[in-house]
């Protein structure tokens, strides 16, 4: 009877006015920002004195920002496609493979996702120092897939896992060869894994924030990385409203995500 | 000699230690239905891969009109193949799944177009052209994956268990379907199953597998009425098994003791034939007549149930040595009317009909 | 008779298959195992070959502390997280859908927002002239206001708030694998709604519990940016130790001791946690 919803008497309403509870506490700071973001007040006072559009003003009128936004869009990018490629490769050979230690390899593939980044960050910081490739474009695309590969091998191995692989055995009997079956067929059928290797992937990227920290130069720098050394600084308004738009830009993701999913079951 | 169309020639598959397939050849004429029929692990399903291509096998040729398949890659070997699940592309239409094969061929859009519409004819799916595969029933995606498999003309169709998600009675109007198509189309069909039923409906010819090697290659009748082997006895049509000694032996008939005393003679015998060597003596159920007073070759038995089978009513048996021995005898025989469990009978049996295996 | 499902009926070169898994091999073996070994050398290298290095950090009760307060803060999430998420998980693994919707909405919404945003949101939030004070002493609960950043507090309250969803999703899963059919028979067995709690519920969701809590822990001991930013300087943690002796004082010898000690504890438990709840062989 305690899994069923009807049935559950008193503990009922315990546990929906806890629910109720913590989806404020989630929800709260997020509107908070939002709400700061247009408030007059350069201390943050709450409820804010006035409205006003200043602190997106003073966003736009600075353009390091809209720079570091366009360096995170293009490492971003980069990163997603190297990371859907080279995820869809590792995931493909893990599913197929028949290899001693192949688990341990999967574990060795995920690693970089539970490992305190702070220690890969430091690392690598070491090594791109040594190679002389610190605060470099190439830098920031390597670290920055190293922590969202995992994504894409969990998202497509998981997609693979699902797939019959005799249906790709009657494409190559239909007449394709292995890798004409594989993009023509495989690769759609499992469309909805890749897809969300790509979504995690960029998300991984574009929110980076320690191992961006260090591999930034005072030239090239990510969004997250503004962000950081401004609010080191103070916690200016104009921060709440680089917040907001950035929840805005995760809101849409959402959007597109779950069209994306109710694309695949009609 | 006339070269066969195709043949299978001393095939061998290993895999580390373990033998899946030990030696099988068999030839196969042009427009035949080949079933491949054993349990599973009896290797049918690994010759049908090795086929396909997508098995190498560890020895033996297969020659498809005098020519080697073995060095042709899967996917140019122009063989067509149903699967055991439903292997239709998920994102693709009905029409799109059928066209596949020949867009992978470049064949012109009229030529394809034309030649989908009557691949789905064939499989009485018309107008199906532009539903998504998930929306249909197991059955009519079995249909599209036989169109798709057909489209392209392929000399040779592979069939591995292909109804066996399906329902019984679906099954079975697939199966007329199918042999309606083959003999539509002529194709050579090799086709793989466990349902020694689905076998003798389908097949002109069956192979029956065990343990990696096959025991009889035949048509129905010919494995249901002179099985080779005890296996090939066992897996086609129901059969008894009395434990018996070789008497004597000659011309392959031989004269058999059975465990209570009594000598049977002229029972056609498989295998070595030494004299006093044990065998087993095959009996079908619907071979056995049953009688109610003594008769002096009988095999005394008691009756332990009697079950109604529609057409049919089967009657269970033991010796007194305690083996079962089932009788089947058409519903309303003078013989069983108000038989009752625990009476004593005698079975006898044309010794012609029964096979015994050393 | 049984089906034969045979699986892999395709051949697969052992080459092909490796040739697959080479480019992301290279990867991690080039700029993952190479550098964090490189790191690990320096500790016993530098200034000069020795564990002194290893002496001076766990020999002193400054970096004592630093351990302490991580354990600490990890600790206390990880109890706050289970605590608060179970229920919640326990709720909406049942609750009618549409509503369940909109709560794994708030979740994820919250889980995707970008992190800074988040921790930026709760150093506005818990200041001492932010809106939990002022609400706290418009309702006369308090005088003066409390001190709830530039301290554990406020990292307790930040690293909470990050990774309650991590616990919640997981633990829904868990949940919802259990029949109820379970927990109806248990009831008309005579258990109480306690028993039926403490004998059968819990006792089938807590290999979901350990692992969340485990992952919870092991992602909090090495967490950066929230004790950096909600923290202060006299409360730090140990990721943070690391990032500053290699980027202020530039002792890469002290900073490669700091993290191979981080990254010990963190394999050790993911090595507990690939052998009793690996997600792969089903918890």
């Amino acid at each position: 009877m305690l899994l069923d919803f009807d049935k559950l008497g008193g503990v009922r309403t315990l546990l929906i006015a806890l629910v109720a509870l913590v989806c404020l506490f989630l929800i709260l700071p997020i509107v908070f920002i939002a709400a700061l973001s247009f408030g007059s007040s350069q201390w943050l006072i709450f409820p804010p004195p006035s409205w006003t559009f200043k602190w997106y003003q003073d966003l736009f009128a600075d353009p390091r920002w809209l720079y570091s936004a366009l360096t995170s869009l293009k490492i971003a990018a980069i990163v997603t496609v190297l990371s859907v490629v080279i995820g869809f490769l590792a995931a493909l050979g893990l599913d197929r493979g028949r290899f001693a230690g192949r688990d341990l390899l999967r574990a060795l593939f995920l690693t970089p996702m539970i490992l305190p980044v702070v220690v890969l960050a430091v690392a690598l910081y070491a090594l791109f120092l040594k190679l002389g490739l610190a605060g470099t474009t190439i830098a920031f695309v390597i670290a920055h897939l190293l922590i969202a590969l995992p994504f894409s091998i969990i998202s497509i191995g998981n997609a693979l896992e699902g797939f019959d692989r005799s249906i790709e055995d009657a494409a190559i009997l239909c007449g394709a060869n292995p890798w004409e079956a594989r993009l023509r067929v495989t690769v759609p059928a499992i469309s909805h894994g890749i897809f969300g290797a790509a979504v995690f992937s960029f998300l991984a990227s574009w929110d980076e924030v320690v191992l961006a920290i260090f591999m930034a130069s005072p030239t090239l720098q990510t969004l997250p990385v503004k962000i950081w050394t401004t609010l080191r600084q103070d916690l200016t308004p104009v921060i709440a409203a680089a917040s907001t738009l950035l929840i805005a830009f995760t809101i849409l993701l959402m959007i597109v995500a779950a069209l994306f999913r109710k694309g695949r079951k009609a | 000699m006339t070269q066969p169309f195709l043949s299978i020639n001393g095939i061998r598959k290993n895999y580390g230690n373990v033998t899946a397939v030990k030696n099988v050849s068999m030839d196969i004429a042009q427009g035949e239905f080949m079933t491949f029929l054993g349990p599973s692990g009896s290797g049918k399903s690994t010759t049908l891969y090795i086929l396909a291509g997508f098995q190498d096998p560890s020895g033996g040729d297969i020659l498809l009109n005098g020519q080697s398949l073995l060095s042709t890659p899967s996917h140019k070997r122009n063989i067509g193949m149903v699967f055991q699940r439903y292997t239709l592309f998920p994102h693709l239409t009905v029409g799109e799944n059928v066209a596949f094969p020949l867009r992978i061929r470049r064949r012109p859009q009229a030529e394809i177009a034309e030649r989908v519409k009557a691949a789905l004819k064939l499989v009485r799916l018309e107008g199906f052209e532009d539903r998504m595969p998930a929306l249909m029933s197991g059955g009519q995606q079995q249909r599209v994956a036989l169109a798709r498999a057909l489209v392209y003309n392929p000399p040779v169709l592979l069939m591995d268990e292909p109804l066996s998600a399906l329902d019984k009675k679906l099954r079975e109007e697939i199966q007329f379907e199918i042999r309606r198509i083959h003999q539509e189309t002529g194709v050579t069909i090799l086709y793989v199953t466990h349902d020694q039923e689905e076998a003798l409906r389908l097949s002109d010819r069956i192979a029956v597998f065990s343990q990696g090697e096959i025991d009889q290659i035949g048509t129905g009748p010919e494995l249901y009425s002179n099985p080779a082997t005890r296996f090939v006895a066992g897996f086609i049509g129901d059969s008894n098994f009395l434990d018996a000694t070789v008497v004597t032996s000659n011309a392959g008939k031989a004269k058999l003791a059975l465990g209570d005393g009594a000598v049977v003679e002229g029972v056609p015998l498989h295998g070595p034939s030494a004299a006093s060597s044990r065998a087993s003596l095959m009996l079908r159920p619907e071979r056995l007549s049953l009688s109610r007073v003594s008769v002096p070759s009988g095999i005394a038995v008691t009756v332990r149930d009697i079950t109604f089978l529609g057409n049919n009513v089967e009657v269970s048996t033991a010796t007194p040595a305690g083996v079962d021995l089932a009788v089947r005898l058409p519903f309303g025989h003078e013989a069983i009317s108000s038989l009752a469990r625990g009476e004593q009978a005698w079975l006898t049996f044309d010794t012609a009909s029964a096979h015994a295996f050393a | 008779m049984a089906v034969t499902v045979v699986t892999g009926a395709v051949k697969t070169k052992r080459g092909a298959t490796l040739g697959y898994l080479l480019p992301a091999l290279l990867l991690i073996a080039l700029f993952f195992i190479v550098p964090v070994l490189m790191l690990l050398m320096r500790s016993v290298l530098e200034p000069e070959v020795g564990l002194q290095n290893y002496k001076a950090l766990l020999g002193s009760t400054t970096y004592l502390r630093v351990f302490l307060n991580t354990f600490l803060v990890a600790g206390v999430v990880t109890l706050v997280s289970i605590v608060v998420g179970y229920p919640v998980a326990w709720l909406l693994a049942i609750m009618p859908q549409k509503w369940s919707r909109i709560v794994l909405a708030i979740i994820i919404l919250s889980m995707w927002t970008n992190l800074l945003a988040r921790t930026y949101a709760w150093m506005v939030l818990l200041q001492r002239t932010g809106v939990i004070n002022k609400t706290l002493m418009g309702l006369g609960l308090i005088d003066t206001p409390l001190a709830l950043v530039n301290n554990l507090v406020g990292v307790t309250i930040g690293m909470t708030y990050i990774m309650l969803p991590f616990v919640i999703l997981p633990l829904m899963g868990v949940i919802r694998t259990i029949d109820p059919a379970i927990l109806r028979a248990a009831a008309l067995c005579g258990a109480g709604k306690m028993q039926c709690f403490l004998r059968v519920l819990l006792p089938l969701s807590l290999p979901g519990i350990a692992a969340g809590a485990l992952m919870v822990f092991v992602m909090s001991l090495g967490y950066f940016v929230t004790p950096a930013l909600l923290g202060g300087t006299s409360n730090m943690m140990l990721a943070e130790l690391v990032a500053q002796f290699v980027q202020s004082l530039v002792n890469w010898g002290m900073g490669g001791a700091a993290a191979l000690v981080l990254l010990v504890v963190t394999l050790a438990l993911y090595a507990v946690q690939l052998r009793y709840f690996n997600p792969a062989r089903g918890t």
